[in-house]
C-alpha cells in the first residue's frame, strides 16, 4: 500500500458543503452493530472537534481578514463532518453506554498506538496511560450494570475485557506531575506526531464529554463517578498534549491536523464493515485531501517551508482497531504500580504525591471505589469480563 | 471465569425499590437481556426466551399502564399528550407480540419480525425515560415514588419471568395463551398493592 494524500487530488472545496438531506444519516443499530465502527465513529467525532477548535484558535490568532475568511470556510466543512460523523450514533444509546465506548475507544486505541509507537519515550507515555482508561472502563461497567441492568459486554462484545486496571483512586497526581517533555519537531518519526495528536484528540472529547454529560444523570453515584473520571481525563490531556513539540509553527501544525485527519479516515475505510459508515470515511477523505492541499499552501506563503519536509513520504501502516488483550495484560503485570514524578515514572508513592492524595480523598472513599461498593451490595458480587483468564495481578483478583 | 454471573431480574437484586424510576429503568434493561438471549438461542431454547420476554413485556407495560402514565397524565404539563404518545407504542408492540406467538421462533421471518419489535421496544423505553421518568422523579415525592414502586413489585410478584428448572415444559402451554389473563392479574395485583 502506498498512499501519498500530497499527491491525490480531492473534492473541490467549493463543492464540498452538503445539504440538510445529506446531513441526515442513519444511525448504526446499538444491540447489532460491530462495536469497532463504533469505535472509529468515536475517534473521528473527536478528531473532527479537535479540527474545529484548533482552527478557531488559529483564526485568532490571524490578523489577516483573507486567511480569516478561508479558515472560516474550511472549518465550516469540518463542523458539517463533525455532524454527520457523531450523528452516526444512535439516540437510543444512554450516555453511559456512549460512556463505555469512549472507554473502549481509550484502551484499544492507546493500546495500539503504544505497541506502534517508535519512540521509547512516548510509548511509554502511552503504556503509563492506557492502564488508566482500562480501570475507567471497569467502573463505569459496574455502574452501568447498577442504572440499566446491562452488561458491559453487549457493548464490547468481548473484544476489549473488563477487569480492574491501575485503580481510578491513584490517577490523581499533582497537576504538575502530569506534564511531559515534548517529541523534537525536526527529529522525531512523522508517525510519533500523528500518534500524539491522535490521542490528545480522542481525550480532549472525552474530557468535554465527561464534564456536559455527567450532571445530566441523577443518580448521586453517577454524577459523582463522572466528576471524578472527568478531572482524570483532564490529567490526560494535559499528559498528551505536552507531548508535542511546541516549537511547530501555526501552520505547521494546521498542516499536520489535516494530514492526520487523511490518514485515519484513510485508515478506517480501509477496515470499516459497515458498507454505509464506510462510504462516510470515503466520501470525508476526499474533503480532508483538498484541505490538506489548502493547509500546505498556507504553509509554504506563510512559513516559507515545504510541508514534505516535516510530512511522512507516504502514509504509515493503517491505524486500526483490533483486541489487544494480552498486550494490556502484559502491561497489567508490569506497571500498575507506577506513578510519574516530573517527566518520568516512578513506583513508589512520593511525598507531591502522597500530599494530592491526602488532599482530595480525605478521609473518604472516592466514588471510584464507592460504585464498587454499591455495586456488591446490589448484586453480592462485581462486574468483569475475563476472556482470557484470571487477572494477571494476584492483587486484583476477585475476592 | 469469562464473565460474572447473570444479572438478576429488578426486584430480584438487593436494591431497595424505594424509586418507580430505578425499578423501570432496570426493568428496561432486563428486557433488553431477554431480547439478547432470544436472538441468540435456538429451537426450544429460543421459544422458551421468547416466552419470558412475552411475559416480562406484559407485565411491565401493564404495570406502567396502571402506575407512571396515570401519575404522568395527571402531574406532568401536557402529560396527555406523552402518555397519549406511549399508549399508542405499547398497544402496536402488543399487535406485533400477538402476531409473533404464532410464528415458528426459527424462520427467518420470525428474526426479522423480532428485530422490529426490538427496535420498536428500545424506541419507546427511552421516550419513557426521557420524557416520563425524568420529570415523574422531578415532581413526585419519596413517599410517591416508593408507593409507586410497590405497585411494579406487585406486578413482577403475579408473574413470575424467570426461567423455573424444570417445570418449563410443564407450565409452558399455560404462558403464552392467556396472556390477556395474565394482565388482567397483573392489573389486580397493582391495584390492590397500590391500595386502590
Ligand atoms: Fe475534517
Ligand atoms: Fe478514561
Ligand atoms: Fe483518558
Ligand atoms: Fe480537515
Ligand atoms: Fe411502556
Ligand atoms: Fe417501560
Amino acid at each position: 500500500m502506498t498512499f501519498n494524500p500530497l499527491e491525490q487530488r480531492g473534492i473541490p472545496l467549493d463543492r464540498q458543503v452538503r445539504s440538510w438531506r445529506e446531513l441526515d444519516v442513519a444511525p448504526i443499530d446499538p444491540d447489532h452493530c460491530d462495536p469497532y465502527t463504533r469505535c472509529r465513529i468515536i475517534t473521528m467525532n473527536g478528531i473532527e472537534v479537535e479540527a474545529i477548535l484548533f482552527s478557531h484558535q488559529l483564526a485568532r490568532h490571524t490578523a489577516d481578514p483573507e486567511i480569516k475568511r478561508q479558515l472560516a470556510r474550511v472549518r465550516y466543512v469540518e463542523a458539517q463532518q463533525q455532524k454527520v460523523v457523531n450523528w452516526l450514533l444512535p439516540g437510543v444509546s444512554s450516555v453511559l453506554e456512549t460512556t463505555i465506548a469512549y472507554e473502549q475507544v481509550a484502551v484499544d486505541l492507546t493500546a495500539w498506538v503504544a505497541r506502534m509507537e517508535p519512540d521509547p519515550y512516548l510509548k511509554q507515555a502511552y503504556q503509563f496511560g492506557v492502564l488508566e482508561d482500562f480501570d475507567h472502563l471497569y467502573r463505569y461497567a459496574n455502574l452501568y450494570e447498577m442504572i440499566e441492568h446491562r452488561k458491559a459486554e453487549s457493548i464490547v462484545d468481548g473484544l476489549t475485557e473488563v477487569m480492574p486496571g491501575r485503580p481510578t483512586r491513584f490517577h490523581h497526581r499533582d497537576p504538575v506531575d502530569n506534564v511531559r517533555d515534548p517529541y523534537a519537531k525536526d527529529a522525531t518519526n512523522p508517525l510519533s506526531k500523528l500518534h500524539a495528536l491522535t490521542i490528545m484528540s480522542a481525550e480532549q472529547q472525552t474530557m468535554n464529554f465527561y464534564m456536559n454529560t455527567g450532571p445530566t444523570y441523577m443518580e448521586p453515584i453517577a454524577r459523582r463517578l463522572y466528576q471524578e473520571i472527568g478531572l482524570i481525563e483532564e490529567e490526560h490531556v494535559t499528559h498528551y498534549e505536552s507531548l508535542v513539540d511546541p516549537g511547530e509553527t501555526w501552520w505547521e501544525q494546521l498542516v499536520n491536523h489535516e494530514y492526520n485527519e487523511c490518514y485515519l479516515y484513510y485508515s478506517f475505510m480501509e477496515q470499516e464493515s459497515d458498507p454505509k459508515v464506510r462510504a462516510i470515511w470515503e466520501l470525508h477523505l476526499n474533503m480532508e485531501l483538498e484541505h490538506l492541499h489548502a493547509a500546505c499552501d498556507l504553509m509554504r506563503r506563510h512559513d516559507g517551508r515545504d510541508p514534505a519536509e516535516v510530512l511522512a513520504p507516504e502514509l504509515p501502516n493503517v491505524l486500526t482497531f483490533e483486541p489487544n488483550k494480552a498486550y494490556v495484560r502484559e502491561l497489567l503485570a508490569t506497571q500498575i504500580d507506577l506513578t510519574t514524578l516530573g517527566a518520568g515514572y516512578v513506583r513508589e508513592a512520593h511525598e507531591r504525591f502522597e500530599a494530592m492524595q491526602a488532599r482530595l480523598h480525605g478521609d473518604e472513599a472516592p466514588p471510584s471505589d464507592q460504585v464498587m461498593a454499591e455495586h456488591q451490595d446490589m448484586f453480592d458480587r462485581e462486574y468483569r469480563l475475563e476472556t482470557e483468564g484470571e487477572h494477571p495481578d494476584p492483587a486484583l483478583r476477585e475476592k | 471465569m469469562a464473565t460474572s454471573a447473570p444479572t438478576p431480574h429488578a426486584g430480584d437484586d438487593n436494591a431497595t425499590d424505594d424509586d418507580v424510576v430505578s425499578l423501570l429503568m432496570r426493568q428496561h434493561g432486563d428486557i433488553r437481556n431477554l431480547f439478547d438471549e432470544v436472538e441468540s438461542a435456538t429451537g426450544d431454547e429460543r421459544r422458551d426466551a421468547f416466552r419470558r420476554l412475552v411475559r416480562l413485556l406484559a407485565v411491565h407495560e401493564t404495570a406502567e399502564e396502571e402506575v407512571v402514565h396515570p401519575f404522568a397524565r395527571r402531574n406532568l404539563p401536557g402529560g396527555d399528550q406523552v402518555v397519549d404518545e406511549r399508549l399508542a407504542e405499547e398497544r402496536e408492540a402488543k399487535e406485533v407480540l400477538a402476531s409473533l406467538e404464532e410464528a415458528d421462533p426459527d424462520s427467518p421471518d420470525f428474526a426479522e419480525r423480532l428485530r422490529a419489535l426490538r427496535t420498536a421496544v428500545q424506541e419507546h423505553a427511552r421516550a419513557e425515560e426521557r420524557y416520563e421518568f425524568t420529570h415523574i422523579r422531578r415532581s413526585g415525592d419519596a413517599g410517591r415514588l416508593a408507593a409507586m414502586a410497590r405497585g411494579v413489585k406487585a406486578a413482577e410478584a403475579m408473574a413470575p419471568t424467570r426461567p423455573h428448572p424444570g417445570v418449563e415444559s410443564g407450565t409452558a402451554n399455560v404462558l403464552l395463551g392467556p396472556l390477556a389473563a395474565l394482565m388482567d392479574r397483573t392489573r389486580d395485583a397493582v391495584r390492590s398493592a397500590m391500595g386502590g
